[in-house]
Formats: C-alpha cells, sequence, structure tokens
C-alpha cells in the first residue's frame, strides 16, 4: 500500500462529482446542445478513459470537468470545491494548484526550451527553486539531455513527454488528457502512454483521459461512452464489483 | 486582366496580419517622408520670400571691384524671365546751402526694390508711408539726420556732384538696409540714372554695383549655374541665406527639416524591417507547403519578389494618399499662422526622396529575410525544422545599416548628420547588447515567485531573445523621438533667447560723450532706458607683432576686418553673451592689453601674448591679446571685435558712444523729439527687421511642433507595429498559462509590468543615446552649446513605461476576455 491509497481511505469523497451537467452554446440561429444531462463520480486515485466518436462532446466535458468554462446548467464539484460558484480567478487557482493537462498537440511554446516549458506551471505556482523541480521531472521523462532544446528541435514524442513532465510539475491531485497519444504513432504512443500511466501510479493522481486509442482506454480503470452529448457506462457494474 | 490579378493579391495579402503590418509601415513611411519634405520644401519657399525683402530682391550680386558687370548677364537674366534692377553704392560729399556733408549714396532704378518696400516721410512730422519704389530723375530722398546738419528743409535742393537736386522725401527705412553700423554717414537715395550727371564716380573711386533678381528658385539656381563660372574673384553672388544675421534662424530651421525627415527615414525603415522580418519568419511553412508541391527555389524567390514589389506600389499609392492631404492641412495651419494666404506649391521632386526610402527599405529589409526563405527545407512540412539562429542574418543587418544611412545621407546631403546619428545608434546598440547581457544574467536567477513583479522579471528572462530585440527598436525609435524633442526645445529656448518681446530694437550711434548724460536722461523719462553703453573709436589693426598685418597673415583668404576700419571699444565688464574661450577678461584696475573675438581671431591665427598694433587717426596703439571671446553677433546689441580695458590702449582716442534700446510702437513718436533735441545722433531704427525675425521665427515654431507631432506619431506606429509582431507567441502563450491556471488579473499585471519594464529601460537608453547624438548635432549643426535636459529627459522613460504597458495590456486582451476553454479550442 503506498501512501497514496493511505491518504485517499481518510477522505473518501469523491474526487470529481458531476449532477444533471448540460452543456449548450448559442450559434448565429439556434442553440446547440453538446452535453445533456450528464451525472458521474470519478473517485481519487482513479483512472478514467472517455470514448465516443468524434465531435460527440468529449472535449467539452473535459473542459467543463476542469474548470475551464461553466456549464449552462448542473454542478460540478472537483476535490470538493464547487466550480460553477467560483469566480474566474478562484478557478485558475484551482487549475494551477491541483489539475494538470496533457494535449493532443503538446502545446508547448515554441520560444522556450523543454526546460522553461516545464517550469511554466511552476513560476506562475510561484514556486521557490522551480528549476530543480523541473530537472528533475526532464529527467524522470528521460529528457536529462535535453533541457535547452527547443521544441522545434524535438520529436512529437519527445514533446509530448515534455508536456507530460508539465502537467506533473505542480504537483496536480488530478489530470486531464485529450487524446495525449493522438498524434502519435502506435509505438512512440505506447512509450508515451507507459509513461503516463507510470507517473499517475508514482504521484496517485486521478487521471481522465479522452482518448480513441483502445489499448489505452483498456488500461483505464474505468471507461466512460459519450454519444452525441449523452453519457453511458457500459463497465460500471464490473468496476463497483471490483 | 493581368493587372486585376495583382490588384486581387494585394487584397489578399492584406488579409494576412504580417502583410498588413508590412503595409502600413511603408505606408506611414512613405506619408510621413513625403509629408516632410513637401513642407519642408513650402516652408522654406515662404520664409524665403518673407525674408527676400532684407535683400531687396531674391539674390543679389555685387560687384566690389569698381566696375559694372557684363550687360549680357543681365540679359541673360532678363532672357530667362528673371525681374532685375539695379544699384550703386558709392560715398561723396553733398553740399547744401550752409554747409557739406560726407553721406553715403544709394542709387537705384526703376525696378527697386523687387521684394519688400521703402518708408518715406514727407515732412518732419508727417506720417510715414510705405511705397513701392525710389525718387525718380532730379529728386534726393535723404535720412533726417542730413536735414538737420544741413539746416535743410524739403523742398530745398542738394548738390551731388555737378547735379542739383531736389529733397523730396525723408528716408526712413529701405529693405535692405540690413543691421550694417559701417556706413556711419547719413545715407542718401537717388535714382540711378542721374548718377553719371554727378560725375562723381571716376575710375579708381569706391564704388559698388549691385545688381538685384527675382524669380523662380530653380530659374535663380539655373542662371547661377551658367553665371559663376564667369564670375570675378570680387563678384559676390548672395542669396537670404548667406551673411546676414538672421539666416540663421532660416539655416537651423531648415536643418531642423532635415532632422526631422531624417528621423522619419529611419523610422520608416526600422518598421518596415521589425514588420517583413516577422511576416517572413511566418512565411516558413508556406514555402515548405510550396516546395513540396514542387515548386523549385527560384521560382519561390520569384514569387515574393514579386509580391514585394507588388507591396512597394501599393505602399506608394497609399502612403502619398495619405501625404497628399497633410500636407494641404500643413500649408492651411501654415496660413493661418501667418495670417496671409499661402501659395500651395506641390514641388513632384520632394516626393522623390519618399518614393526612394519605401522602395530601399523593403528591398533592404524586406528582402533578405525573405529571400532566404528560399533555403527553407521541405521537410519543414512534415516536422518542424529549427528556426533561424540570428546569426546568418548578420549580413543583412550590415547591409541595412549601410542601406539606411546611405538613404539619409541621400536625403540630408549632411555628413554631420548622418555620422551625429549613426554614432548615437552605435552607441546605444552597444550599451544595449552589454546591458542586455547583465540583465539577462541577473535575471536567470529570479525564478519563480507568485506575485506580479517577479512574474513580470520572469517574463523578461523568458522572452530575452525577443525583449532583447524589441528593446533595441524601443530604445532606437525613443532616441529619435528624444533627439527631436531635444533640438526643438534647445532650438525654441535658444531663439527665446535671442529675440524676447522686449529685444533691442533701436540703435543710437554716434552720441558724442558730452552728450551721454543727457541722452539717456532723455530715455529714461520715456520709459524707454538704454542697455550698457559703450565708447567707440573707429582704428585700423596695422601691425602683429611688429609686422604690418597684411605680411604677417599668411592665408590670402580674405579678411573683409583688415580691410576696413573696426569699431573699437573699451569696457570694464565681458558683456552677458559674450564668453571667453582663452586667457583671461581684464583684471579690476588692469589696464594693459586688448580681447579679441574669437572669429577673427581664428581667420588672422591670433593668439594669447600677440602684440597689436592700431593705427586711430594718426596716432598708433600697441598692446598684447589677453584674452580671446565669443559674441552673439544676432544679439541686437553692440559687438566689437576689439575691446580695451577702461584706463588702456583706447584712452584720450577720439569717440563717440553707441547703445541700443527698446522702444514700443507707440512710444515711436518720441523719436521725433529726441532727433530735434539731438541732431547729431543717428537713429537706426530696427524694429521693423525684428518683428520680421520674429515672425520668421513663430512660423518656424509652428513647422517644427507640426513636424514633432508628426514623427511622434509615427514613433508610436513603429512601437506599436514591434509590439504586434509578437502578438501571436503571447496570446498563444496567455492562453497556454490561463489554462494552467493563471490568474487573469496577475497575467494581466505582469505582462503590463514587463512591458512598463522593458519600456522604461529602452526610455532611459533611448534618451542617453539622444543626448549624445544631440550634443554631436547641436556642436556641429546648430552652433548652440550642450547642456543636459532633465526636464524632457525624465518623462520620456516614465510616458515608455506607461505607453508600453498600454500595448502590452492591449493585445493580451483577446486572452484575458474569454474562457479557457474557448482559448484552448484555439490552441489546437
Ligand atoms: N464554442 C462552440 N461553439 C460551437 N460549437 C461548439 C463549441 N464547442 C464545441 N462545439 C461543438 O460541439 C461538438 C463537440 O465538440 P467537442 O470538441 O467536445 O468534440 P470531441 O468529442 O472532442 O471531438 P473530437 O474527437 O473530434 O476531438 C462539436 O460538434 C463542436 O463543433
Ligand atoms: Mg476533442
Amino acid at each position: 500500500m503506498n501512501q497514496m491509497t493511505d491518504l485517499s481511505t481518510t477522505d473518501t469523497s469523491p474526487m470529481l462529482r458531476v449532477t444533471d451537467l448540460s452543456h449548450r452554446v448559442s450559434l448565429e440561429t439556434d442553440t446547440l446542445t453538446i452535453l445533456q444531462g450528464v451525472s458521474l463520480e470519478i473517485n481519487r486515485g482513479e483512472s478514467v478513459a472517455i470514448v465516443g466518436r468524434s465531435g460527440s462532446g468529449k472535449t467539452t466535458l473535459l473542459g467543463l470537468l476542469a474548470g475551464l468554462d461553466t456549464p449552462t446548467e448542473g454542478t460540478v464539484s472537483l476535490d470538493g470545491a464547487q466550480i460553477s460558484s467560483l469566480s474566474e480567478d478562484e478557478r485558475a487557482k484551482l487549475r494551477a494548484s491541483r489539475v494538470g493537462f496533457v494535449f493532443q498537440s503538446f502545446q508547448l511554446l515554441p520560444a522556450l526550451s523543454a526546460l522553461e516549458n516545464v517550469m511554466l506551471p511552476l513560476e506562475l505556482a510561484g514556486m521557490e527553486a522551480p528549476e530543480v523541480r523541473a530537472k528533475e521531472l526532464l529527467e524522470r521523462v528521460g529528457l536529462g539531455e535535453r533541457l535547452n532544446h527547443t521544441p522545434r528541435q524535438l520529436s512529437g514524442g519527445e514533446q509530448q513527454r515534455v508536456a507530460i513532465a508539465r502537467a506533473f510539475a505542480s504537483d496536480p491531485v488530478i489530470l486531464f488528457a485529450d487524446e495525449p497519444t493522438g498524434n502519435l504513432d502506435n509505438r512512440t504512443g505506447q512509450d508515451v502512454s507507459d509513461l503516463l500511466m507510470a507517473l499517475n501510479r508514482e504521484q496517485g493522481t486521478t487521471l481522465v483521459m479522452v482518448t480513441h486509442d483502445e489499448h489505452l482506454a483498456a488500461r483505464c480503470g474505468r471507461q466512460l461512452h459519450i454519444e452525441a452529448g449523452i453519457l453511458t457506462e457500459p463497465e460500471l457494474a464490473r468496476e463497483q464489483a471490483n | 486582366m493581368a493587372a486585376k490579378q495583382k490588384l486581387m493579391s494585394v487584397r489578399r495579402d492584406w488579409r494576412e496580419r504580417d502583410v498588413r503590418v508590412v503595409l502600413v509601415a511603408l505606408i506611414i513611411a512613405v506619408a510621413t517622408v513625403a509629408t516632410i519634405a513637401l513642407f519642408a520644401n513650402q516652408l522654406q519657399r515662404t520664409l524665403v520670400s518673407s525674408a527676400s525683402s532684407f535683400l531687396a530682391a531674391d539674390r543679389q550680386l555685387e560687384a566690389e571691384n569698381g566696375r559694372p558687370v557684363p550687360q549680357e548677364w543681365i540679359e541673360e537674366a532678363r532672357g530667362r524671365g528673371l525681374e532685375t534692377g539695379q544699384m550703386v553704392e558709392f560715398s561723396t560729399m553733398v553740399f547744401g546751402e550752409s554747409g557739406f556733408q560726407l553721406v553715403s549714396v544709394k542709387a537705384v532704378s526703376d525696378e527697386y526694390p523687387l521684394r519688400g518696400e521703402i518708408e518715406i516721410q514727407s515732412g518732419m512730422d508727417d506720417a510715414r508711408q510705405i511705397v513701392g519704389a525710389g525718387p525718380g530723375r532730379g529728386e534726393i530722398w535723404v535720412n533726417p539726420r542730413l536735414l538737420r546738419l544741413l539746416e535743410l528743409e524739403i523742398g530745398d535742393s542738394l548738390e551731388v556732384g555737378n547735379l542739383e537736386l531736389e529733397i523730396t522725401s525723408l528716408l526712413i527705412r529701405e529693405p535692405d538696409g540690413g543691421f550694417r553700423l559701417s556706413s556711419l554717414a547719413p545715407r542718401v537715395m537717388i535714382h540711378v540714372d542721374d548718377v553719371a550727371g554727378t560725375g562723381v564716380i571716376q575710375d579708381g573711386s569706391r564704388v559698388e554695383y549691385v545688381y538685384l533678381f527675382a524669380g523662380a528658385e530653380n530659374v535663380l539656381d539655373d542662371y547661377y549655374q551658367w553665371l559663376e563660372p564667369q564670375m570675378e574673384p570680387s563678384h559676390e553672388w548672395e542669396g537670404v541665406r548667406d551673411g546676414e544675421t538672421f539666416s540663421r534662424s532660416l539655416e537651423r530651421a531648415e536643418r531642423f527639416l532635415l532632422l526631422g525627415g531624417s528621423l522619419a527615414v529611419l523610422l520608416a525603415a526600422v518598421a518596415v524591417a521589425v514588420a517583413s522580418r516577422q511576416y517572413a519568419l511566418s512565411q516558413r511553412d508556406t514555402v515548405a507547403l510550396l516546395k513540396t508541391l514542387g515548386l523549385s527555389s527560384k521560382g519561390i524567390g520569384g514569387l515574393y519578389l514579386r509580391r514585394l514589389a507588388l507591396w512597394g506600389i501599393a505602399g506608394m499609392v497609399g502612403g502619398l494618399l495619405v501625404a497628399l492631404p497633410l500636407f494641404w492641412i500643413l500649408v492651411q495651419l501654415l496660413s493661418d499662422v501667418l495670417e496671409q494666404p499661402v501659395d500651395f506649391y506641390l514641388d513632384p521632386t520632394a516626393l522623390v526622396p519618399a518614393l526612394f526610402t519605401a522602395l530601399v527599405s523593403l528591398f533592404a529589409f524586406a528582402y533578405p529575410p525573405i529571400r532566404r526563405l528560399r533555403h527553407v527545407a521541405a521537410m519543414r512540412v512534415l516536422r518542424s525544422q529549427p528556426g533561424e539562429t540570428g546569426r546568418e542574418a548578420i549580413p543583412d543587418l550590415i547591409i541595412a545599416i549601410l542601406a539606411v544611412f546611405g538613404l539619409v545621407w541621400l536625403y540630408a546631403g549632411e555628413v554631420a548628420l548622418v555620422v551625429s546619428l549613426l554614432g548615437g545608434l552605435v552607441i546605444l546598440l552597444a550599451v544595449l547588447a552589454l546591458l542586455g547581457g547583465l540583465m539577462v544574467a541577473a535575471l536567470r536567477r529570479v525564478r519563480g515567485g507568485g506575485n506580479a513583479w517577479r512574474l513580470a522579471l520572469v517574463g523578461l528572462y523568458r522572452h530575452r531573445q525577443a525583449s532583447m530585440a524589441q528593446m533595441a527598436v524601443f530604445a532606437m525609435t525613443l532616441m529619435l523621438a528624444a533627439t527631436l524633442i531635444l533640438v526643438r526645445s534647445s532650438l525654441l529656448d535658444d531663439w527665446q533667447a535671442q529675440l524676447p518681446d522686449n529685444a533691442p530694437n533701436h540703435f543710437l550711434i554716434n552720441i558724442a560723450p558730452e552728450a551721454v548724460d543727457e541722452v539717456e536722461a532723455f530715455w529714461v523719462e520715456r520709459d524707454a532706458p538704454l542697455d550698457t553703453l559703450y565708447p567707440m573709436v573707429r582704428g585700423r589693426l596695422t601691425e602683429l607683432n611688429d609686422q604690418p598685418v597684411q605680411e604677417a597673415v599668411t592665408k590670402d583668404e580674405r579678411v573683409g576686418a583688415l580691410n576696413r576700419e573696426l569699431n573699437l571699444t573699451w569696457m570694464a565688464q565681458l558683456p552677458a553673451d559674450n564668453e571667453i574661450v582663452e586667457g583671461t577678461w581684464f583684471a579690476d584696475g588692469e589696464t594693459e592689453g586688448v580681447s579679441v573675438e574669437a572669429e577673427l581671431a581664428e581667420q588672422l591665427g591670433l593668439i594669447i601674448g600677440d602684440q597689436l598694433t592700431f593705427t586711430i587717426g594718426s596716432e598708433t596703439v600697441t598692446e598684447p591679446i589677453t584674452s580671446i571671446r565669443t559674441v552673439q553677433w544676432d544679439s541686437m546689441r553692440p559687438n566689437f571685435y576689439m575691446a580695451f580695458p577702461p584706463g588702456g590702449g583706447l584712452t584720450d582716442m577720439p569717440s563717440t558712444w553707441i547703445t541700443s534700446f527698446h522702444l514700443d510702437a507707440d512710444n515711436k513718436v518720441a523719436l521725433n523729439e529726441f532727433s530735434r533735441r539731438f541732431p547729431t545722433v543717428s537713429v537706426l531704427e530696427l524694429d521693423h527687421i525684428i518683428e520680421r525675425i520674429q515672425q520668421i521665427v513663430r512660423q518656424v515654431t509652428q513647422a517644427i511642433e507640426a513636424i514633432l507631432a508628426l514623427i511622434l506619431a509615427a514613433a508610436l506606429v513603429v512601437m506599436a507595429a514591434v509590439v504586434s509582431a509578437t502578438l501571436r507567441d503571447r496570446q498563444r502563450e496567455g492562453a497556454l498559462l490561463r489554462t494552467l491556471g493563471g490568474q487573469q488579473s496577475l497575467l494581466a499585471r505582469s505582462t503590463m509590468l514587463e512591458f512598463a519594464l522593458l519600456g522604461f529601460v529602452a526610455g532611459v537608453l533611448g534618451v542617453l543615446a539622444a543626448e549624445a547624438a544631440v550634443y554631436a548635432l547641436q556642436v556641429r549643426m546648430f552652433e548652440g552649446s550642450f547642456r543636459w535636459h532633465w526636464q524632457v529627459m525624465l518623462p520620456i522613460p516614465v510616458i515608455s513605461a506607461l505607453l508600453l504597458a498600454f500595448f502590452g495590456r492591449w493585445q493580451l486582451r483577446p486572452v484575458l476576455s474569454v474562457s479557457p476553454m474557448l482559448l484552448l479550442r484555439r490552441l489546437e
């Protein structure tokens, strides 16, 4: 038993709780319903994959869960905080201290070195010696020799590893990943997902991941299906049995 | 059809932000340079025509050899459509019933004056009249003093040589009177056709033939081109800008305009450079794609070259469309200030520098980075390639710098200006490189930290490359703007100091020593106290260190001061506007020595300790030079080449006294009374000239303000363009930072602080570099003295900090106002 499990046994409230969430955007002529009546709970330390067809609303859901936007209806509570009742700055603070992100297209700043990219969230959080921690993480993802290379000088897989290091930099309690292997070939995707899962396990982070990759989805503790904005959970029964 | 396609493609380009910046920069470049050039041209014409009356013409040709010039010269001028006129000047005795007097005669032709007007009076107490022509044949106009000296009245006759002429008017003011005090004999004016009849002019008489010309500036110039090779050394072609006192104001104004124009050229070049580099970088992916589609390097080069040419045309047309209305507005403003209509004068040649600027900056700045696009690897399409290291841009930089200074040189034609600006910029860049290195090293240690200050510092470090580049551009821009501001204020201060409202505008000459007290009392009673009175002794410099001066001075330069009598004086105190440059001023009670004016000392090669011998009447005086001092010739106060100490060499020499004072227009009637009480004192009325100079200064001041405003606007646009060059990166970073949990307010504050710091440092550097450039300019071009300008220097860094903070905040606006989710979608 590692200490993270201990912690989760002491705090049994779910990491994420979503009730009756709907999201609509108004277009020029009418309104478009992207998500409809979504409810779910994700426990601490769980890893969850969200799968579904393109345009089904996965990214939207992920954004709402992470507090990047507020839903039209319903509530999201993240690590005990009611996201929809927080101001934008309060949500930002929450993200800075407890949330990590990995994106399909890496989202590294091209002008910065790998090291500086990883330091970004640390600096934002006002950490004292961000360089040390950033170096550690880059070494952990196997890029200890490439600290001063800019994203242009790195391959796609290497870039995504930098992004993973960045996501774990601020010790998040929950990590959101939107198709982290979507832009990578099978082998590289495999390496990157191995790394992601390993770090997730080491840090005891809760993981919420959108993916098309069935292998990757299968490696998650739980799978959520989304179709035209409606959530279904085929393996819920089995998960609860466990 | 082809033309239409090209137009379409400019329109398509316009939709790209980077192209817009390049085009806007080009348009501003062409517009500012063209407006300034057009306006400078117009202003010069206006100024010259308002100053022309000082010569009674646009140009004078003086023959000092006592012989008329060949008649063909005059015929040629007429043939070219120039107006001409003639004057003959000489001194002679005139005889009235009760005595005779040496007078200085000016004989004028019917056309005189071609410019300006004559002021006369038909009786001592009559109103003054302005007339446009001189006396007719058989008439003589005389200075009021002569009338009193010879106890004559209007209507009496006066003998000039063999001719008897009737006094028909009092001559009060002639347009080309000038400031010279050398002719102390009263002036009379007659008709030029009467000169022969007087029989006064013999071979070898001291007589000066002066020919007047007026007409279009280019015709005058062409004529002079034709004339110059035939002129003898004793012929002198004089324009308004030569010699005379007020011409300094004109010259400085012209230089200021030149400076303004040159700065506009530089600013424009910087703007085009920044924008086009940004464009080139943004084109790399497109080029890679075109290459994979099979386009050759050559084809790509041609493609972008055609595009540049199109932009050049678009920039020129756009720039002119902005410049022409702007110019029209400035001319309207000018005519408001002058309270008279100004002829709208559009000189197409004034547009050449503007168009040239557009082409050169486009091809020197925009082309090199774009040319390198040919080398972009097709591989880039598949995978990002390393960006430029910046090293390959060094040759471009050198070419660009050469091109810019070539442009400025072409524009201003002033090596001093080019060198000063280049020097200032080089110092600036050197300091910047040094400081930048130090700053980056210092910032490296600042890491993390949740408050806006620390984030701002971290930001500066994170963007160090862009920050340094931006700082260089800001500092240069600010330097250029600050230079202009500094030159402007010192120019205006100088003029203000030179001609305050109560500047002396009348001279009293020839005051007998025993009348000094009475004269002073007269004007004190009338509330117009006199300035310092100086004794004046006329003498010639004859020997230098016991050698005849003509031999001692080896240079065969014509030194006028040697040929004529000098005004010598004695004084205890150094006049406030004089300055000792060598030696020391007379101590109290000192009676030995002489102080020499600096320019004359330089011309004659005089040094401290040289023994000067003066011949005064039949006496000689020898004194060593104890000091050399500068004199403000345009101060409207009596100035002297040679000053002795009281009780020194000049004591006991026959002297008269001279002074200047300010007399208000409504107090001028007192002059009539004064002339009756002190008939032998000459009054020199300079109030018209001074008013005109003040008017010119006002004009020039307005022009300078307008041009300053134009340049500052251009500088602002350049800075905005530079900030927006990194817009995409900044917004991307802002979006990411917000996703990663950066709070809006913190992000906003730290960005503003980061830009404010950048602006402040750039401001300080820019101002310091400006001071360096101004120092050089001031000393070389404006002949002013240098001092620090705290009142200008302090606000500039602060203003630039605020301005950049605002720009920085403004470009983050789209990132700060929407939800991070939308930002994320944009990022993807
Ligand atoms: N702000 C918006 N305005 C209009 N439509 C939107 C907006 N946000 C999302 N959508 C639409 O909502 C739907 C769901 O989008 P979302 O990005 O969540 O899909 P997704 O499941 O992530 O798709 P993919 O697998 O392709 O990434 C899409 O049809 C999208 O066009
Ligand atoms: Mg998606």
